[in-house]
């Protein structure tokens, strides 16, 4: 207990200069240091940098009722009339999560075709996007004499929860972050909510208004030509067209009136072109894949533009006419982007309407003055923790508060290294932490002041409080860890920056009371040969 | 220098006291147990849903200019909040349906049911926005809105936090110590969980997200506490083998008097600035962590003690190691 060799000197040293090195950019501005130095300081929780926190969810029965009357169409495609077999008049009606379709008319003998429309049905219902190959996507089954039921089982339905929410989510970041700029967590909780964090956002109404707008996604032909294009940004915009701009494109001269809407596509997804390259796959309905073949045929080495909310997403060439409503499109696309763009056409609309289940918001104003408070709080705090324990154990409490002093260096290190986010609460756990901390300094000296007064010499009473209080300190810390560990896992927002502070403070506290303190008393003893410590 | 006036050695008779304590502790609980049966917890908005809303008080933002301002009947307070500044304190549930415009009245009774919340507090907003000039951005210091669906889940994962956190303790102090260890323990832990929430009852003090983290921390702290009373016990039990149960626990409990005091105190003055000093946020959760120290200080005499005294101690079992594997640390 009282041997520190070097390696161990060593290795307190570097720990406390990480600490140190880690916390620095929270007091100091760090944007001139060299390029291994931490620039950034712990995260600010919203409650203390002001924000809007909103936490929205999709509905299955919207997501599968969506899909549903997708489904309705293709069932429509598959009971029209063939070269080898007749129409099956029918009616669907799709009633939350399932789908009925009753055959209206019956053969000769009164019978309605059931088997044979279910054979035809089962032709279009192939696997979902991210399914097994060769399975199917719904459960089609004899529901009565001429009626069919069309379920969804819950594997789809998984799969088709998971893919509404992604694309919400990539609807979602696009509505409110179209520049990929702003500072906004977009994060998926469970298989139906999103969790979206925006710091510094004041009005948490535009945000709403935002997200509950429809996305618009059109196809549209574009006119290249050079000169009307600098007409156009010159303002004079040839009639008929619109000069919108895209990220990747620059702005272009596109028709006013789109040639496929967002209704017309089916589904999209990221493939591979024959080189391997990255492409998207997308289907469109049999009402859009007819548009689709007769607008490509028209203008076949045109551009046709992609436009999701009026910014055009791409824009590929048209190298021939294209049949079936089975488009790919191919380009510079990294696998990535090509997902992604995948996933904005084949939204083109929200999936479902977001229900907002959950809305927080606090001004800058009040987050500073939160700051201000918890500043307050913590210094006065550690200034009188401190001072009781000087007070109490004279030198040995100095050694105490240096390690204190310490603990919150280590402390802020450590939320900054682990970018955990410090909050309102989590400053109230750091104070409450540092009351703690000198619990298990308390602890070894009340045993070094019991082996004092049992008349054992300075050194023999440091060593033996230490290896005896050693259990007891393990045993008291590990119990409120778990109550940490616990409040972390299943705690939200501001609780869990409340765990997360206090599971960080009772590691570090534990560290510098007994490691750091008796590494101190070790030192001061032995450099100035002292006999007597009064405690 | 403090530590010069405490007595070198106390030998307070702890144990005397047990049937007192336990006694005052009945009372405490049947209390508590009254209370919250009468009078109930006064749930804020993360677990009775609704919006809280915190205005920045002005000359003509005040009490009665929002009442007037909001079109049907809210829970409308003028308070001081962080930082010193003045602000009106705005509660209300859902506004009834014929305020809620067209747009709502044409959704399922079911998505009214979980809409309801947002679409009054956005029929607040305007109406402040629309009689009173307020900012949203800079005049609205806070406006929280919590739907039923959500507010039920967090009520529901901070009661299973607490059961966890419980259960994975006793299991802990099984572990490390025997079985009339553990009982005493948890029946401590309870002990302070049932009062702490008692004295919110009678109080009306709000309670809400992280009433229910002060609420684990001081089963952290409280189990703390009692761990090192029973370490110290079971210290003590060894090196005097014919001592009786009884002075063996008073031993204890002297032994680690000063040590209690120390930490107890030097936490509350820390918690004490946090209650004082950190504004209204901080104060619920302050207030019960305060109480929970003194009341879990309390439990690990009174109630964790006396029950390893009433179940007797046997330790022939697990007379090892004091501390498996950490040895050498």
């Amino acid at each position: 207990m009282l041997q520190f060799p070097l390696w161990k000197v060593i290795l307190i040293v570097l720990t406390l200069a990480w600490g140190v090195v880690m916390a620095l950019p929270n007091v100091v501005n760090m944007s001139g240091a060299p390029g291994f130095m931490p620039k950034e300081g712990v995260n600010l929780g919203l409650d203390l940098r002001g924000g809007v926190y909103l936490e929205m969810e999709i509905r299955a029965e919207d997501v599968i009722g969506g899909r549903l009357e997708v489904f309705a169409r293709d069932v429509r495609t598959a009971l029209a009339r063939t070269d080898s077999a007749d129409p099956v008049p029918h009616l669907a009606e799709v009633n939350g999560q399932t789908m009925t379709i009753k055959l209206t008319r019956a053969d000769e003998a009164g019978n309605f075709p059931v088997a044979e429309t279910i054979a035809r049905i089962d032709k279009v219902n192939g696997p979902l996007e991210g399914g097994l190959a060769g399975g199917k996507t719904y459960e089609v089954t004899r529901a009565g004499p001429d009626s069919i039921l069309v379920s969804v089982p819950e594997n789809s339905e998984n799969l088709m929860m998971m893919d509404a929410l992604s694309k919400t989510e990539t609807i979602v970041r696009r509505r409110v972050d179209p520049d990929g700029v702003a500072e906004i967590a977009i994060t998926p909780s469970g298989t139906s909510r999103l969790v979206l964090e925006a710091p510094g956002e004041p009005d948490p109404e535009r945000l709403k208004s935002l997200l509950s707008r429809d996305g618009r996604m059109t196809f549209n032909i574009v006119d290249d030509s050079p000169s009307a294009i600098t007409a156009a940004q010159a303002g004079v915009v040839k009639p008929g067209y619109r000069l919108i701009s895209g990220p990747t494109t620059g702005p272009l001269l596109v028709r006013s009136i789109p040639e496929i809407v967002g209704s017309d596509i089916a589904t999209a997804s990221q493939g591979n072109d024959e080189a391997n390259r990255p492409q998207i796959n997308f289907r469109l309905n049999s009402n859009g894949a007819r548009k689709f073949f007769e607008t490509t045929r028209a203008n076949t080495n045109k551009r046709f533009a992609i436009v999701l909310d009026d910014v055009i997403m791409s824009a590929p060439n048209i190298n021939e006419p294209i049949a079936g409503g089975n488009v790919r499109i191919t380009g510079d696309f990294t696998m990535d982007e090509a997902q992604d763009l995948a996933a904005i056409i084949s939204a083109g609309e929200m999936p479902a309407k977001l229900q907002f289940l959950d809305q927080r918001t606090v001004s800058a104003t009040l987050g500073r003055d939160s700051i201000n408070a918890g500043i307050r709080a913590s210094v006065i705090g550690i200034l009188l923790v401190a001072g009781f324990m000087i007070l109490a154990y004279n030198l040995l409490g100095i050694f105490a508060v240096a390690s204190l002093a310490a603990n919150v260096i280590l402390i802020f290190g450590a939320l900054s290294g682990l970018g955990a986010t410090l909050t309102l609460p989590g400053i109230a756990g750091i104070i409450l932490t540092i009351g703690m901390a000198v619990d298990a300094n308390v602890l070894v000296f009340e045993r070094i002041r019991e082996e004092q007064q049992s008349g054992r010499s300075l050194l023999t009473a440091v060593q033996a409080g230490y290896e005896r209080a050693l259990s007891t300190i393990l045993d008291a810390n590990i119990t409120t860890l778990i109550a940490a560990a616990i409040l972390y896992l299943l705690g939200s927002g501001p609780v869990k920056g409340f765990a997360a502070t206090l599971g960080i403070g009772i590691l570090t506290s534990v560290f510098t009371a007994f490691v750091v303190t008796r590494w101190l008393t070790v030192v001061w003893i032995k450099t100035f040969k002292t006999k007597q410590l009064s405690v | 220098m403090l530590m010069k006036i405490w007595p070198k050695e106390t030998s307070l008779k702890f144990m005397n006291l047990r049937m007192a304590g336990t006694l005052f502790s009945v009372l405490l609980l049947t209390a508590s147990i009254f209370f919250l049966g009468t009078r109930g917890l006064n749930f804020g908005v993360d677990f009775a849903g609704g919006t809280a809303m915190e205005l920045n008080a002005t000359e003509t933002v005040n009490e009665s200019t929002v009442r007037a301002a909001i079109p049907f009947s809210a829970d409308v307070n003028a308070a001081v909040g962080t930082d010193a500044r003045r602000i009106v304190v705005v509660k209300f549930g859902e506004a009834p349906e014929a305020l809620l415009g067209p747009e709502f009245q044409a959704l399922s009774p079911e998505e009214k049911a979980e809409q309801a919340s947002g679409a009054t507090n956005e029929l607040v907003v305007r109406s402040l926005v629309e009689t009173l000039g307020v900012n949203p951005g800079t005049d609205i210091l806070k406006n929280d809105t919590v739907g039923p669906k959500v507010s039920k889940e967090l009520f529901r994962d901070g009661i299973t936090a607490l059961v966890v956190a419980l259960i994975l303790m006793l299991a802990y102090i099984w572990y490390r110590f025997e079985w009339q260890f553990s009982i005493g323990a948890v029946a401590a832990l309870a002990h302070d969980v049932i009062i702490t929430l008692g004295v919110f009852a009678f109080l009306q003090l709000e309670f809400n997200l992280t009433t229910i983290a002060a609420l684990l921390t001081i089963i952290g702290y409280s189990m703390n506490d009692t761990v090192v009373v029973f370490d110290r016990v079971r210290e003590e039990r060894r090196k005097y083998k014919k001592m009786p149960d009884r002075d063996v626990i008073d031993l204890a409990l002297n032994s680690t008097l000063s040590r209690t005091l120390l930490t107890s105190g030097t936490t509350l003055l820390a918690l004490l600035a946090i209650f004082f000093l950190g504004g209204p946020v901080l104060r619920g959760m302050s207030f019960a962590l305060i109480w929970g120290i003194v009341i879990g200080t309390y439990s690990s005499i009174f109630i964790a003690s006396s029950i390893v005294l009433s179940l007797g101690m046997d330790l022939t079992q697990k007379t090892v190691d004091d501390t498996p594997g950490f040895q050498g640390v």
